[in-house]
Parts: C-alpha cells; sequence; structure tokens
C-alpha cells in the first residue's frame, strides 16, 4: 500500500505534465498553420500584418491555458514552491483527471481553432473591413478550451482542499 | 447617443459657380452625394468626365511615384509613432495658392520618375557590361580581336571546346579527324574542366576541312565579339562601367535635389485626388444648360448652417425634407466621449438597420466593465491607460478611428486596474513575491473584495450574475424598439415571456437546496417565494409555446413551432454559462503573472544583491510584457465576442450603410484641410 501511495504525486504530475503538454502541441500545431496563411497574405499586401497577426495569436491561448493549469496543479502538489507533501494515490489520481478536460479539448480546439483562423485570414485578405467578425469565427472554438479551463481550475483547487 | 437624424438635400444652382460650390461641399464634408435616377434628354444632361478624370489619377500616379523614388533616396525621417500623428494641417486657402505650382509640380514628378529610369537604363547596362568582361577573362592571353579571322592565306579560328585540351591533343585530333589538310598552329589559350579557349591557324584552303573537324569537337566561337584584344576591350568596358556609376550617382544627386519639393508632392497627390473625387461627383449631377441639380444626404443638424454657408456665397436653390421610407438612407452615429470609442467595435459588427437604436451608449459600459474583468490586474490597467492618456495628449491630429480605439483602451484599462484592486492583482503577486524575494518582508496587496483563486465560485457566480444583467438588458432593448415600432404584441410574446421564463426559473432554482450548496451561497430564497417564480415561468413557458409561431396560420404547427421555440431555452443556458470566460481570463491573467513573478524571483532570488535584482527584472519585464500583449488580445476578443454573439444576439441585426460624405478629408492622404476660422 506504500508504494501504492507513493504513486500518488506521479499521477499528479502526470496530470499536470500532460496539461502542459497536448495544448501546447496543440497550439504550435494551430499557431503554425496560421502562420503559413498569414506570411502568404504579407507577401501580397504588407499592410495587413498587424490584422494577420492577431489572427495568428488566437490559436496560441490554448498553450498557456495549459500551462496555467500545469503551473496550478504543480504548486498545489508542492513541487513548485514549497515541500512536496506526500500526496496519497487518490488524490494522486484525481490531480491527473483535473487535468485532462484542458489536455484533450486544449489540445483539439488550438487545431479546429487554427483552421478556423486560417479561413479567417481569408476573409481579411479579400475583404479588410470585416476584420471584426473574422476574429469571431475562430473565438467560438476557443470556447470550449475556456470551459475545459474552467472545469480543470475549478477541480484542481477543490481537491486541493479534499481530505483524502 | 444616437442614430443622427438625416435629410435628405435636393441643391440647383447655376453653373457657372459649380466647380467653386462643390469644393466647398467638399471641405466642409457634410453631405452625401446619391445618383438622381432621371433619364437623360434634350434638357437634362450628365456630363462625360472620364478624359479629366484619368488625367488626375495620372497625376496621382506620378506624385506617389516619383514620392517612392524620393524617399528610396533619401527617407524620409520619422518618428517611431508617425502612424498616430495624422495628416498634417492645411486651409483652403492653401489649397487654391497651389493652383499656380500645380503644373510646375507636375513636371517635377515626371522629371524625379524620368531620372530614376535613367539609373535603372544605366544599371541594367552596367550589368550587361560586367557580363561581357567577365565572359572575356578566360581570352585575357590572346593579343588578336576576338573577331580576328586570319590574314590572305590563313584562316584562324577562336573558339571554345568543351572539357579540358591540351595541344597534343588537338593536333591529335585534327590528325585522325582532318587527315587531309596541311599544317595548323594551336594554341591554348586557357585551359580548364569546363572548357578550352583555343587559338588555332589553318592554311586557307583546309579552312573547310578544319572547320568541320572542329564542329565535331563541339568548337563554338566566343559569344562576345570585339575588334580589340580581349584585355584591352575589358579594361575599356571597366572604364564605361565605372563612367555609368558616376553617371548614377550625378542622378541620384540630381533626385536629392528635390527633396525640398517632397511636401509639394505630396500636396500634389491629395490636389488631385481631391480633384479626381470632385469631377466624380460632377459626373452624377444633372445639368442644364445653365443650372446644374444635387441629391444627396445631410446630417439634420448640419443642414442649417449648410444652407446659411452657401446661401450666403452663391445663387442657389437648397431644400431639405425627409427621406422617403424606401430610400437608402446612410447611418450616421453621434455618441459622447464616453460611448463613441466602441463605435468602432460596433461598426466592425454592423451599424444599425432600420429602426433599431443605436447601442453605442449601453454597449460602452459593458464594455469596460467585461474586458476589466477579463483583463483584472491592477498594474496592466494603470500601464493601459497612461500609455493610451499620453498617446492621446501627445498627438491631436491622429486619425479619428485611431484615436477612438486608444480612448476605447483608456477606459478598458481605468476598469481593468478597478477590476485588479478588487481582486488583489497588481503584476499578479508581486508584491509580497518582490517583498518576500528582496526584503524578506511579508507584505501583501491585500483585495478590496476577495481573493478569486481562494474562492473561484463565488466569483463564478458574480459572473454569471453579469451575464444575466447583460442579457436581459438586451432583451429590455429588444422590448423597446418593439415597443417603439409599435409591435405590441411583439414586445410582450418575444421578451416578456422570456423574461418570466428565464428570469423565473433562476429564483426557482436559487429556492432549491442542491443550488445553494453547489455554489456556495449564503441565501436562500424562501419557498413561497420560489414557488411563485415557479409559477411565473410556467406561465412564460405556456405564452412562449402558443405565441412562439404565431407566424403559421395552420394551429397544429403553430403549437409545434411554439415547442421548438420553447426549446431555446438551451440558448440562454449557453449564453449564461458562456460568461464563464470573465472568470477563466480573468485568473489566466493574474496566475500567469504569478508564474512570471515566480520565474523571476527563481532566477533573480537565488543570486541576491545587485545581480540578482538586473535578473529579476529583466524576467520580470519580458514575461509581463507578454503577458500583458497576449492577454489584452484574448479580453478584446472575447469582449467582442460577448457582445457580438450573446448580447446582440437579443436585439440586433443591424445592416445599415455608413454615411460616407463628399469631403476632402476621404480623398487625401498626407493633408486635412480646416477652415481657419473655425475649428
Amino acid at each position: 500500500m506504500n508504494f501504492v501511495n507513493s504513486l500518488g504525486i506521479v499521477f499528479a504530475l502526470f496530470g499536470a505534465v500532460l496539461a502542459a503538454l497536448l495544448p501546447g502541441i496543440g497550439s504550435a500545431k494551430g499557431v503554425g498553420a496560421t502562420g503559413q496563411a498569414a506570411a502568404g497574405v504579407v507577401t501580397e499586401d504588407p499592410s495587413k500584418f498587424g490584422k494577420v497577426l492577431v489572427l495568428q495569436l488566437l490559436p496560441g491561448t490554448q498553450g498557456i491555458y495549459g500551462l496555467l493549469i500545469a503551473f496550478i496543479a504543480l504548486s498545489q502538489i508542492g513541487i513548485l514552491g514549497g515541500a512536496a507533501q506526500s500526496i496519497s494515490a487518490a488524490k494522486g489520481l484525481l490531480y491527473l483527471c483535473a487535468c485532462l478536460p484542458m489536455a484533450f479539448v486544449g489540445y483539439q480546439s488550438a487545431i479546429h481553432q487554427g483552421k478556423a483562423a486560417v479561413a479567417s485570414i481569408g476573409l481579411v485578405a479579400k475583404r479588410p473591413d470585416q476584420f471584426g467578425k473574422s476574429m469571431i469565427f475562430p473565438a467560438m472554438v476557443e470556447t470550449y478550451a475556456i470551459l475545459a479551463l474552467l472545469v480543470s481550475i475549478l477541480s484542481i483547487v477543490g481537491i486541493g482542499n479534499l481530505k483524502i | 447617443m444616437a442614430v443622427q437624424q438625416i435629410k435628405y438635400i435636393r441643391l440647383c444652382g447655376l453653373k457657372k459657380d459649380r466647380k467653386k460650390i462643390l469644393e466647398r461641399l467638399q471641405f466642409l464634408g457634410a453631405v452625401e452625394v446619391s445618383d438622381l435616377h432621371l433619364q437623360e434628354d434634350d434638357i437634362f444632361k450628365k456630363s462625360n468626365l472620364a478624359a479629366s478624370c484619368s488625367l488626375f489619377s495620372q497625376n496621382v500616379k506620378e506624385a506617389k511615384e516619383a514620392l517612392d523614388i524620393l524617399n528610396r533616396e533619401i527617407p524620409e525621417k520619422k518618428p517611431i509613432f508617425a502612424s498616430l500623428e495624422g495628416k498634417r494641417q492645411a486651409t483652403p486657402k492653401q489649397y487654391e495658392a497651389f493652383c499656380t505650382r500645380h503644373d510646375e509640380t507636375v513636371d517635377r514628378a515626371k522629371q524625379i520618375r524620368m531620372l530614376s529610369d535613367e539609373i535603372s537604363q544605366a544599371r541594367a547596362d552596367i550589368l550587361k557590361m560586367e557580363m561581357q568582361a567577365e565572359s572575356l577573362k578566360p581570352w585575357f592571353s590572346l593579343d588578336v580581336p576576338l573577331d580576328f579571322t586570319g590574314t590572305e592565306t590563313v584562316s584562324a579560328f577562336i573558339g571554345a571546346v568543351p572539357e579540358e585540351w591540351t595541344q597534343e591533343s588537338i593536333y591529335d585530333f585534327l590528325a585522325r579527324n582532318a587527315p587531309q589538310c596541311g599544317p595548323t598552329a594551336a594554341e591554348i589559350i586557357s585551359a580548364g574542366p569546363e572548357q578550352t579557349c583555343l587559338f588555332l591557324l589553318a592554311e586557307k584552303e583546309d579552312c573547310a576541312e578544319v572547320e568541320s573537324a572542329l564542329a565535331a569537337a563541339g568548337f563554338v566561337r566566343p559569344s562576345v565579339q570585339s575588334d580589340r584584344p580581349p584585355k584591352e576591350q575589358a579594361g575599356l568596358l571597366q572604364k564605361e562601367i565605372s563612367e555609368k556609376k558616376e553617371f548614377i550617382e550625378q542622378k541620384q544627386a540630381e533626385i536629392r535635389n528635390f527633396a525640398a519639393f517632397r511636401s509639394d508632392l505630396q500636396f500634389l497627390s491629395d490636389y488631385d485626388s481631391m480633384r479626381y473625387d470632385k469631377y466624380g461627383v460632377i459626373g452624377r449631377l444633372v445639368q442644364t444648360k445653365r443650372v446644374f441639380l444635387l441629391c444627396g444626404y445631410v446630417p439634420a443638424e448640419k443642414s442649417a448652417p449648410l444652407e446659411e454657408e452657401l446661401t450666403r456665397d452663391f445663387d442657389i436653390a437648397i431644400e431639405f425634407s425627409d427621406p422617403a421610407e424606401d430610400n437608402d438612407v446612410p447611418v450616421l452615429l453621434k455618441n459622447n466621449g464616453f460611448a463613441a470609442p466602441v463605435e468602432g467595435v460596433l461598426e466592425s459588427f454592423s451599424l444599425p438597420g432600420k429602426g433599431e437604436i443605436d447601442p453605442s451608449f449601453i454597449m460602452a459600459g459593458f464594455y469596460y466593465f467585461l474586458f476589466g474583468m477579463m483583463l483584472g490586474d491592477a498594474a496592466y490597467g494603470i500601464i493601459m491607460t497612461l500609455v493610451c492618456g499620453i498617446l492621446l495628449h501627445k498627438y491631436k491630429n491622429m486619425a479619428v478611428t485611431t484615436h477612438k480605439t486608444l480612448r476605447m483602451f483608456f477606459f478598458c484599462g481605468i476598469s481593468t486596474a478597478f477590476w485588479g484592486f478588487m481582486f488583489g492583482s497588481f503584476f499578479g503577486d508581486a508584491v509580497s513575491v518582490i517583498g518576500s524575494t528582496f526584503f524578506h518582508a511579508a507584505v501583501t496587496l491585500p483585495p478590496i473584495w476577495f481573493e478569486p483563486l481562494n474562492k473561484p465560485m463565488k466569483l463564478l457566480i458574480f459572473c454569471f450574475l453579469v451575464g444575466i444583467i447583460h442579457l436581459f438588458t438586451g432583451l429590455g432593448i429588444s422590448f423597446y424598439q418593439s415597443w417603439r415600432a409599435g409591435k405590441y404584441k411583439d414586445a410582450i410574446c418575444d421578451v416578456v415571456f422570456w423574461y418570466m421564463l428565464v428570469g423565473g426559473l433562476i429564483v426557482l432554482l436559487l429556492s432549491t437546496k442542491m443550488m445553494v450548496s453547489m455554489f456556495d451561497l449564503t441565501f436562500i430564497v424562501p419557498a413561497p417565494v420560489g414557488k411563485t417564480a415557479g409559477y411565473i415561468a410556467a406561465v412564460g413557458a405556456v405564452g412562449i409555446i402558443l405565441t412562439g409561431g404565431r407566424s403559421s396560420r395552420n394551429p397544429v404547427k403553430r403549437i409545434l413551432k411554439g415547442l421548438y421555440s420553447l426549446y431555446n431555452i438551451t440558448g440562454y443556458l449557453s449564453d449564461i454559462l458562456s460568461y464563464s470566460r470573465l472568470l477563466a481570463l480573468g485568473l489566466a491573467t493574474s496566475v500567469i503573472a504569478s508564474v512570471v513573478n515566480k520565474m523571476a524571483a527563481m532566477a533573480g532570488g537565488g543570486i541576491g544583491g545587485i545581480v540578482g535584482a538586473v535578473i529579476f527584472i529583466v524576467v520580470f519585464l519580458v514575461g509581463h510584457i507578454m503577458n500583458i500583449l497576449i492577454n489584452l488580445l484574448g479580453a478584446y476578443v472575447h469582449t467582442n465576442r460577448l457582445q457580438y454573439v450573446e448580447f446582440f444576439g437579443k436585439f440586433y441585426s443591424g445592416g445599415g450603410r455608413k454615411f460616407t460624405p463628399f469631403s476632402a478629408d476621404s480623398s487625401t492622404q498626407y493633408y486635412q484641410f480646416r477652415e481657419e476660422n473655425k475649428s
């Protein structure tokens, strides 16, 4: 039983790492794809740089949300700042679960937000006056990343107060 | 806070005043000219001014090209915030005065372009000569000209054969391939693995035989021909190249002499752009032999001064009327300093359509509020406010849209700072981190309200509350719009029933134990109130079922449609949940700020002393600048989303056309024309 319980912190760290890992990969893909589209637009019209840059950044937020969850988890389990407490296996698994919404939703939504942002870059290339609307389409996708972020934050903070 | 009232204007003037009147209108910039749909006949005609228009656009092009060339030679010195400076101020008098300098400026523009053409021609020549000189290099040791063909009795072959050859291999080759020919003399001028340059002499009668043998070996004559020995020729080319280079420098200096006329060229570009637009308007006027007729739209408040100004100086007949119902009336918004900044956000969605109010003022309050909650850091807010405030103060003439955007972020900054102090975030937890790292003191900046990370549920509830208020305000506007248009039934069915249903359900939920314990509420709505709310919600629901499909005549279809519109309650649920982003984004800012502080403290705090402090400051600055930028973008995008999707979804569809007056400002690029005696 001691051995199983000693794995608690491993589970928790695994969760934190997943939260940083998957959305980070997703955001890299999304920002990469939009970057290519944005560069194409700028070759034709350098004055659109500011607008397409904003659109390129949109799928980048998931990576940051992931970092955020990882950070909150790391400081809750005491790896960052303060002595690492011993965490029971159950609690470790709970942390792992709490990180999953951000990890998976962040990964997928970043990729799909990237696709929507590529389309929006196409929109801005043809009709720069529709920039306001073009931002909304990718932002719709981000809603789900934000919801996942919210669930992950609430869970991690909540788990910290549990006594198991 | 309103959509300005627009009047239809009809102006009839004498043709001899046409130019002056239009110029005045252009400077005033108050009238949007519209087409008058009138069949042309013997009396009423429209003039075709395509020829003058193309001349003007030619001049504009010429001026812009000349400016480009000038900027390449001597780049215009621009401060960092040049784009904020806006257009230079000019007066209509300057515009008139420029008339005398117009033609000479066009000539100057042409001269600059010709000089630039000469330079590019010379550059092309240099390139050609350099290539020639390069291809002469293998022939340098040849001391006869390359076009030397021989003497009376001897034929000379000058050319190259592929691959490397030696004198012996040439003789050998000729002996085998041209056995009949007499004595030959071969000289290798240069040899390399790619090609061998060859000078070969043969008797004249053997010429044909040797030539065909050489052709078999792939012999080609040099591509450059000259009547001088190659080395001498190359020297000559070098001399010509340096002459051309001197020529280019001389021409560049000539171009630089034109630098003093830069502002004239800019003026020319604006002047002819304005004339181009003016002639475009003239082309749309209806004219008879002596008079012309102009129709268009003008904001009601500007109609009186316009009439006074025009009748004072010209003999004209002017008439204002309310635009007809089916006219495509343009939309012009008018708001005070608090609400005007968000007009840009509204405009990028859509301007108010027919019968819709201008939501700018109501939207502005929510906009700043929501933005502040999402960014929610006192220091970031103060930085934003200061930066925008200083820029606004320093650059008075910036473009209107830039001015509005900066003012919007100024107000957003104030709200951000407010929420930062409420939630105790100042560069995240910088105060306590710096205190404990460098001064070993436990200083904290206590939140005025509460710390979100400690009580996330409380903040979540608050976010939902904000969302409900926001949505209900939107519904309220919808009610007002329907009521004002006399659609009382719509106002009741589409708004009041929903108020009853959603509002009743919320109160009902708050009276249940489950909700109270889930959200950790400190109060519970008494059961009787909850029960009443339940009844109200039920009445609302029944109302929606009965009236939701009122557009259909078939009663069964009507009820089915009504049930379907009741399903829209899920839309309200997701709309309210959508406001949870206020919490998530607000937390994101402060937690990432804390991450930055922690990293800075780990990097700098471990070392301590001056070096540690320097490292701390570097990490701190870089991290926080990145965090500000990313979260600013996030807050901006998501505030827009909440306005566009959740708020506008309740009452606003837009579709108005922007009022685009015939004005000098819309045609010019460098100058802004203002009357001297007016503000």
